[in-house]
């Protein structure tokens, strides 16, 4: 356990300590919901304000990143040679992939959370009141699911190029069938019911439960989503790394 | 004396290609064993096998005697690896590189900190120990990349081509290194292209190509017995009346090669025949204007092993 620490402590710091990342993972989404918010804050009323929704979807957005992140923490360039004499250490494969997870999401959680606040404080942007713990719990998850999505897709790809591209992709669907930017109904029923397969539609609409009617009921299924597609992510990550490719 | 290290009939498949060819050899306590080979000879593979970073096909491997597949973990414990690739993270310092990869081995505290800063000096690196990795030249990330694998203090240590694209500099700090390695009884698997080096540091020495032991033993015994030749280049005049055929009826000798400014004779070594090359080229009256004698090296062994076809 000592030696697992020791490496999830290692990949944190690389991460913190790579302005990119840190500024991709706050000042990035806080601009954003910034100026999403002032643009369309004609189209929107007093109760919910513009930088109430994009404070959410942004949220939303800025976590299924963490995806992106994970896969560099695994085999950035800048970190690649390190992290492949991990593999002549007396730890176990599960050690070495699964510590990118938990980095990944500790790093993620903290900066998300960090710009959660910032936004509150500087637009106002709401979060929920007795919905609050709840909303909280399902970015947390969010964090945990892409950095496990991440990290999946470089032991598929074993290449930190390749797994960000088909990241990318990823991401920018889950975004659009998850209805994060616009209203999946909008583009007609068989997008709508196609959009209840994927994770992101039952965070999304959590969330706006949870926030703005502070209806807990969709809390318990989009946890479980959440929970058992990171598992199951992480569990195929098991199945497809071996350390024989990466030699 | 038990070995330490014992390969038996080890084979290294991927898929359908055998790159390992039932390869069995030991290490013995305090030796400095290189393993020789040209690119594709599976000198790395198999030390990548060793290591336990590549699974084998078929054979066995045991480190005290104690089979390695079931012990995996406590064998790697034991041992330092050298990679052949600068492994280290740039944007560390070098004493937060030794400190990380020393606590991989379960060391913490205050016997980490110790630990970390004999790496330093055995690097050489004290000025340079909190300076960031991306700041050091070629040579001084070599001698880390050394440093991160002896920190934990393993008995037994493999370096894969250790000394590659490093100044002459700090190529002698890392022989001296490694002999004051071997001083304090540590065992080393080492692999190189460089010659000089094996000739300098080896105590036993494996040639290996296409996956196999092509010849084993010390240096001394190596060139004795696979290239006992002695190399004789005789210069003369141009016009001297010389047939070198008749070099060939002298005892030991075994080939003739003419060269332009004369001839180059290969003899059995240990037959004292120089007396009789020269009576030769007296009695052809032939001006001699130059004679070198040369005992084989382990680059002429290497080359007449494993050929002078490139590889690549």
């Amino acid at each position: 356990m000592y030696e697992f620490k020791q490496i999830v402590r290692l990949d944190f710091i690389n991460l913190i300590t790579n302005p990119m990342w840190v500024f991709f993972s706050t000042a990035f989404p806080f601009l954003m919901v910034l100026i999403l918010g002032f643009l369309s804050s004609s189209d929107w009323g007093k109760s919910v304000t513009a930088y109430d929704y994009y404070g959410i979807t942004m949220m939303i957005y800025a976590a299924l990143n963490t995806a992106t992140i994970s896969a560099n923490s695994f085999m950035e360039e800048r970190i690649k040679g390190g992290n492949l004499r991990i593999i002549h250490a007396p730890v176990g494969p599960f050690a070495i992939h699964f510590s990118k997870v938990i980095a990944s999401f500790a790093f993620g959680t903290v900066c998300h959370l960090t710009t959660g606040m910032a936004l509150h404080f500087a637009a106002g942007v709401h979060y929920g009141t007795t919905g609050l713990a709840g909303a909280l719990a399902i970015i947390v998850l969010l964090e945990f699911f892409a950095s496990a999505l991440g990290v999946l897709l470089c032991c598929v790809f074993r290449s930190e190029s390749a797994a960000n591209q088909i990241l990318s992709l990823v991401i920018t669907l889950l975004a659009i069938l998850g209805g994060l930017f616009f209203r999946v109904d909008g583009l007609g029923s068989s997008a709508e019911r196609l959009s209840g397969f994927f994770p992101v539609k039952w965070v999304c609409t959590a969330l706006f439960a949870l926030v703005w009617d502070n209806d807990p009921s969709l809390l318990a299924p989009a946890t479980a989503i959440l929970l058992v597609a990171s598992a199951a992510f992480v569990a195929a990550s098991s199945m497809i790394f071996h350390t024989e490719d990466y030699i | 004396m038990n070995p330490l290290l014992e390969i038996a009939n080890l084979e290294k498949n991927y898929r359908e290609r055998k790159v390992i060819h039932g390869i069995s050899f030991s290490v013995f306590p305090g030796e400095i064993l290189c393993l020789l080979g040209p690119n594709g000879a599976g000198k790395s593979t198999t030390i990548n096998v060793l290591t336990g970073a590549l699974g084998h096909s078929a054979g066995s491997i045991a480190y005290k005697g104690i089979p390695v597949k079931k012990n995996s973990r406590a064998f790697k414990g034991e041992i330092g690896i050298v990679p052949q690739e600068l492994s280290l993270y740039e944007d560390l310092t070098a004493t937060q590189n030794i400190r990380f990869f020393c606590s991989l081995y379960g060391i913490k505290g205050k016997e980490l900190s110790e630990k970390t800063d004999v790496a330093i000096r055995f690097a050489g690196l004290e000025d340079r120990a909190k300076d960031k990795v991306k700041t050091f030249s070629g040579g001084m990330k070599r001698r880390l990349n050394i440093a991160c694998a002896i920190a934990h203090d393993p008995e037994l240590i493999i370096m894969d081509e250790p000394t590659v694209g490093v100044d002459p500099q700090s190529r002698n700090h890392i022989l001296d290194s490694i002999r004051e390695l071997r001083s304090k009884g540590k065992t080393i698997i080492y692999t190189t292209h460089y010659m000089e080096e094996v000739e300098e540091i080896s105590t036993r020495i494996l040639i290996m190509d296409h996956g196999k032991i092509i010849a084993e033993g010390t240096k001394e015994e190596i060139k004795e017995r696979l290239a006992g030749d002695r190399e004789l280049t005789v210069e003369y005049e141009a016009a001297s009346p010389v047939d070198a055929g008749g070099f060939m009826n002298i005892e030991g000798v075994r080939k003739v090669t003419p060269i332009p400014e004369g001839v180059k004779i290969s003899s059995e070594s240990g037959v004292e025949n120089i007396d009789r090359i020269v009576a030769l080229l007296m009695g052809a009256k032939a001006k001699i204007s130059n004679i070198t004698c040369r005992k084989a090296s382990i680059e002429t062994v290497f080359l007449q092993l494993t050929g002078t076809t490139l590889r690549d």
